[in-house]
């Protein structure tokens, strides 16, 4: 168990090497196997975690470079832990899933790869690694875009790597200068992110560096206005790229401004709490409402994904447990069905070559185990209660209420406008006539897809229905690093506000 | 007790699930029967509940928990007390009796398997809406029985108006719904908690203005589920469902769960008076204003829906003005005779090949004797005339209003009950008496079978009788409930009674009158009035324009002009102009050893100047 977080991260890249030496027929089992594995790793680092504990456990430290403070350090907590175990599973999934022949060995080369960079990035306690990891994790994406994507696939994958890379190149300059400052208060340089938790940060500084870290982690969620390579990357991306991405990649930009903006920064975090929320809303309502108008269907999920992304963001900085472990558990939440709603776009796009709303309808009646399926994930969308969708929304919006009645009652409208996309969606789609001849003979979900796609639904039922193991272990941590913040808050106001968040009573 | 809490609760589900393995087979008859009978032992349970909470008292239990954050506990808490087992009671046995009723409408459904997957599924996310200890509990029912009616209402959904109104309910619903939610956060932040008790435990220690704030957002919630003004197109257009569904979901049950709500929340409302006579107003406002839209409609199913709905204002005026005894006694009664009344009407659909147009029915009682005879029950009930059911608890409530002073509501409701009663016969008149429209369309009309006819005897029974229970059920549920008292004076109180009885008679006769001579003139149909009303006030129309079409138009707007004209544009402008720069200043690098050194004398300058106006640390 003690290198587990190792194993975790480098196994797939090392199975992804030796990949190469894999005969080409037998390369699908190899990589289902190889997640497989990597996933059961995963779930004995959950069984061997210690739920009573809220820090880091697992912990690997190795000098790597000493004379500028960086290190190999791994550690995982609560607020990592179901983050690394959903980035196993959606790459499994989405590998049993995969109907791709062409050029399939490199494929799931990258796929393997692009999963070391995701653990990578979740279990990494060095700034300089995790830099290193997050911008690694773009070239596998820009390949599988950029190789196996649709007719305008250089110009979005191109687009993704410009846009997302550039947004990091400002993070790195904070990374560098919070070490500096570091330095400066100790006399010491590290890059260890629990060293950083205990240095307070002079409130102009914070204000510089969160906005240098905010950049980079507004692109990766995307945030309005930053999210338009989103779109792009979604429509040329081949059905496997776009569940990982949607499920796992964008959770990087929100689980950066968990592990670093807010323990980081705790004042500045409070002082742009306002306008953050205020791009929530905008992105919520926004999204939305793009969604509705749009006649592709897979667009209609990519922008969901932007408005339910609003929402975990505002939840994130409602600043209570309430709130932050909410936001989390929507980050998984939101993994798990957009990924599903990917790879049942990918269904049915592989049977007719054609994703728009417009050339379906009626296919409730000849593929009802797909319709089933995909109204089960849709009303996990919109946020049904006892499905996996509710539980993250519901406390995220809980916990902002908290700041702001108002701004909680019109990211609210998040709930009445995402029923209104998704149900005029699979109105278009599956209710009706079948009025198009082709669809007429379509064949309902064969035996490769409902093996990835019933996993997803048990998780949908089983985590809406009894989401306690994992919301427990997410709120130890996260309430640990509530405390953090407020003991490193530098002005007396966030103390306050964070006070306030955190406590029943008082309210009018 | 708890097994038979838990077997009340979970047969439903049971029944759901078992039928749900079948739901995509053709149609098998034991999976109707093992349905209705999963759903008779739940009723079986709640009125072994029922007796118990007679005896023992309340039942509360706690299964387990659920969602835990911060200080936040939800578990999944059930207590069965007077009010909740009232409601499992009414519910249970009206699911069952349409169970049983749809083994013999669904008979040539192909779907009949999967119809009896979301009946049950319905049942059972209603028993928890209405067994829940906390508020996040019955909210899962309250979406819960969202989903089964957005699945039951479009369950034949290859036809188009079948799932636009699904859509319609589901999204009307979702608007109250974050009315409901924003008043659960409310609660959440003041009390710290979600559960009834402690609740309605600390409700002295807050301010009124922020008693009223919760009131005011949870009956908004109530507003969507009951389809209040101006939530309250949905639910004519739910009647694309089976008939079946109508029956129990869009009149008996789901519904009513606004005002079960506010009845379950009588402790807060009795606090803000204010915001109960305005619930009442509503109320009343609906009871009056949907009476007036079922005068003149054609469609049989719409007029009892717009029944229904004048029906949940007379409750909610009852709630609004704090005898919540008496609107869960009109929940009760109304459930029994409303449903029967939808049955009947679907008897009447089945007969007629699935017409719903009154105008080609006519002289129905020939062929239909039983369900004529039901129907005219039913309909005397809603009329409320003594000794039918509807009398006891629809006369309570006009008692109430003129108790409390609100005259002018007391004249809505009166003027309503003689609607009530003009509309009910207008629709027993035109189908089952007059001439036989229907022999020019060729219809050839028959009785339902048997057994779906005697599974509608228990709720003519109730229709006639339940009214009777009135002090026993008020005895039973104001242990619970507030009491209400009515102060008026014998003689005034007998004149009250006599004055509702009269119009509502009056009512009657007056329908029964004009459609004996053939109704009323085809020039009507010019009117104003008429077309007002037949057009439901426009509000649809009004919808459509002012709501749903701008919505469509800025949601096109903005993807297509900001997104990608401003949003998108300007990354790749900077995208671009960065490759331009490059692009352009590649010239520099010419090759040219003359033009570099130029260059070179170009940089050296811009440094010098640079070391004299930069001079950092001095």
């Amino acid at each position: 168990m003690e290198h587990i977080l190792s194993l975790l991260v480098f196994f797939p890249a090392m199975a992804g090497l030796l990949g190469f030496l894999v005969a080409k027929e037998s390369i699908r089992a190899y990589g289902i196997s190889v997640s497989a594995i990597e996933f059961f790793l995963s779930i004995i680092l959950w069984i061997g975690y210690d739920s009573t504990n809220a820090g880091y456990q697992f912990v690997e430290y190795y000098p790597f470079i000493s004379s500028y403070g960086m290190s190999y350090y791994l550690g995982v907590d609560g607020i990592s832990l179901f983050l690394v175990i959903l980035s196993t599973f959606i790459t499994m999934i989405a590998l049993i899933a995969l109907s791709i022949e062409k050029e399939i060995k490199n494929l799931i080369i990258s796929v393997l790869f692009l999963e070391m960079t995701m653990v990578g990035v979740f279990v990494i306690l060095d700034v300089i690694w995790f830099y290193a990891f997050w911008e690694l994790s773009l070239v596998p994406m820009l390949y599988i875009i950029g190789a196996w994507g649709s007719v305008n696939r250089m110009y979005a994958a191109i687009k993704f790597f410009l846009y997302t890379f550039a947004g990091s190149v400002l993070m790195l300059v904070g990374i560098l200068y919070m070490g500096f400052l570091y330095h400066e208060a100790t006399g010491i340089w590290s890059f260890a992110l629990p060293d950083w938790y205990l240095l307070q940060v002079p409130f102009e500084t914070q204000l510089w560096l969160f906005g240098a870290f905010f950049l980079a982690f507004a692109i990766k969620v995307p945030m309005f206005p930053f999210h338009t390579w989103l779109p792009y990357a979604h429509g040329q991306a081949p059905t496997i790229g776009s569940i990982i991405l949607a499920a796992v990649l964008l959770k990087m930009g929100s689980y950066g401004f968990v592990r670093f903006s807010l323990p980081l920064f705790p004042d500045a975090s409070v002082y742009f709490l306002i306008p953050v929320a205020v791009i929530c809303i905008i992105m919520v309502i926004y999204a939305a409402m793009i969604a509705y108008a749009q006649k592709d269907m897979k667009q209609v999920i990519a922008y969901s994904s932007i408005s339910h992304m609003g929402i975990v963001v505002l939840g994130t900085f409602a600043m209570n447990a309430e709130g932050i472990t909410g936001s989390i558990f929507l980050m998984l939440s939101h993994g798990i069905v957009s990924g599903a709603l990917f790879m049942l776009v990918g269904v049915i796009y592989d049977r007719r070559h054609t994703k728009l709303m417009s050339d379906f309808g009626g296919l409730a009646s000849v593929m009802p185990n797909f319709a089933t399926i995909y109204g089960i994930m849709l009303m996990a969308s919109v946020g049904l209660p006892l499905s996996i969708g509710f539980v993250g929304e519901f406390l995220s919006l809980v916990g902002f209420y908290r700041i702001s009645w108002v701004m909680t009652l019109l990211a609210g409208t998040g709930i009445i406008l995402g029923a209104v996309y998704m149900l005029v969606l699979y109105k278009k789609s599956f209710f009706g006539e079948v009025v198009h001849a082709e669809n007429k003979t379509l064949k309902d979900l064969n035996a490769k897809e409902l093996t990835a796609l019933i996993p997803l639904v048990a998780l949908v039922a089983i985590l809406g229905i009894y989401p306690k193991p994992v919301l427990s272990v997410i709120d130890m941590s996260v309430q640990k690093m509530l405390v953090l913040m407020d003991q490193k808050a530098v002005l007396q106001e966030t103390k306050e506000l964070l006070f306030k968040a955190n406590t029943i009573g008082g309210t009018n | 007790m708890e097994n038979y809490l838990y077997t009340a609760l979970f047969a439903p589900l049971a029944s759901s699930l078992f039928v749900a393995l079948f739901a995509a087979r053709p149609k098998m008859l034991f999976t109707g029967i093992v349905a209705s009978l999963l759903i008779a032992i739940s009723m079986i349970a709640s009125f072994v509940l029922l007796i118990d909470v007679n005896t023992y008292g309340p039942l509360h239990v706690s299964m387990m928990d659920w969602i835990s954050a911060g200080n936040l506990e939800i578990p999944f808490g059930f207590v069965v007390d007077e009010v909740s087992v009232i409601m499992m009671v009414t519910v249970t046995l009206v699911s069952t009796i349409v169970h049983i009723y749809s083994i013999g409408y669904m008979d040539h459904d192909k779907s009949f398997n999967r119809f009896f997957s979301y009946l049950s599924a319905f049942v059972f996310s209603m028993m928890i809406l209405v067994m829940s200890d906390n508020f996040v509990g019955l909210f899962i029912g309250w979406e819960g029985v969202g989903l089964c009616s957005w699945l039951l209402i479009g369950f034949w959904y290859h036809k188009h108006s079948a799932s636009w109104a699904a859509n319609e309910a589901f999204i009307m619903n979702r608007i109250a719904d974050l009315g409901m939610l924003m008043g659960l956060f409310l609660i959440y932040w003041s009390v710290g908690s979600f559960q009834y008790d402690e609740f309605f435990a600390s409700l002295k220690t807050m301010d009124s203005t922020l008693l009223a704030t919760i009131g005011l957002f949870l009956f908004i919630g109530a507003m969507g589920k009951s389809a209040q003004f101006p939530l309250h197109t949905w639910l004519a257009d739910a009647m694309e469902g089976p008939t079946p569904v109508s029956a129990l979901i869009h009149a008996a049950t789901m519904v009513t769960a606004g005002v079960y709500l506010v009845i379950r929340c009588g402790e807060l409302y009795t606090l803000i008076p204010d915001v109960g006579f305005a619930i009442a107003s509503l109320g009343a406002f609906v009871a009056l204003f949907a009476a007036s839209m079922a005068l003149v409609n054609n469609d049989l199913k719409r007029i009892i829906a717009y029944s229904t709905l004048s029906q949940l204002g007379y409750m909610f005026v009852a709630a609004g003005l704090g005898a919540y005894w008496i609107a869960l006694f009109h929940l009760m009664t109304h459930a029994f005779f409303k449903s029967l009344l939808f049955l009947g009407a679907g008897n009447v659909m089945h007969a007629m090949h699935d017409e719903l147009n009154i105008k080609k029915m006519g002289g129905l009682y020939g062929s239909m004797k039983a369900t004529a005879i039901l129907m005219s029950v039913a309909s005397v009930a809603l009329a409320g005339i003594y000794p039918f059911a509807g009398f006891f608890s629809k006369d309570k409530i006009l008692e109430v209003a003129f108790n409390e002073g609100a005259y002018f509501l007391w004249f809505a409701l009166f003027i309503g009950a003689g609607l009530t009663a003009f509309y009910s016969f207008r629709l027993v008149m035109l189908v089952f008496f007059g001439e036989k429209e229907y022999e020019k369309y060729g219809i050839h009309p028959h009785e339902a079978q048997p057994f779906v006819i005697y599974a509608l005897l228990p709720l003519g029974l109730l229709a006639i009788v339940s009214g009777f229970l009135e002090h026993t059920f008020e005895g039973f549920v104001t242990r619970l409930l507030a009491q209400y008292e009515i102060h008026i004076e014998h003689g005034t109180e007998a004149l009250l009674i006599a004055a509702t009885l009269g119009i509502a008679l009056s009512g009657i006769a007056f329908a029964v009158y004009m459609y004996r001579r053939g109704g009323f003139p085809k020039s009507w149909e010019e009117r104003f009035c008429y077309k007002l009303l037949s057009n439901q006030y426009y509000i649809p129309k009004l919808y459509e324009l002012y709501i749903m079409r701008p919505f469509s138009a800025l949601a096109n707007f903005a993807w297509q002009k900001i997104d990608t004209k401003v949003v998108d544009l300007t990354v790749d402008l900077i995208a671009k102009m960065v490759y331009s720069t490059g692009e352009k200043s590649r010239k520099m690098q010419s090759g040219n050893l003359s033009d570099m050194l130029r260059w070179m004398v170009v940089g050296m300058i811009g440094l010098l100047i640079l070391a004299f106006v930069y001079r950092p640390m001095v």
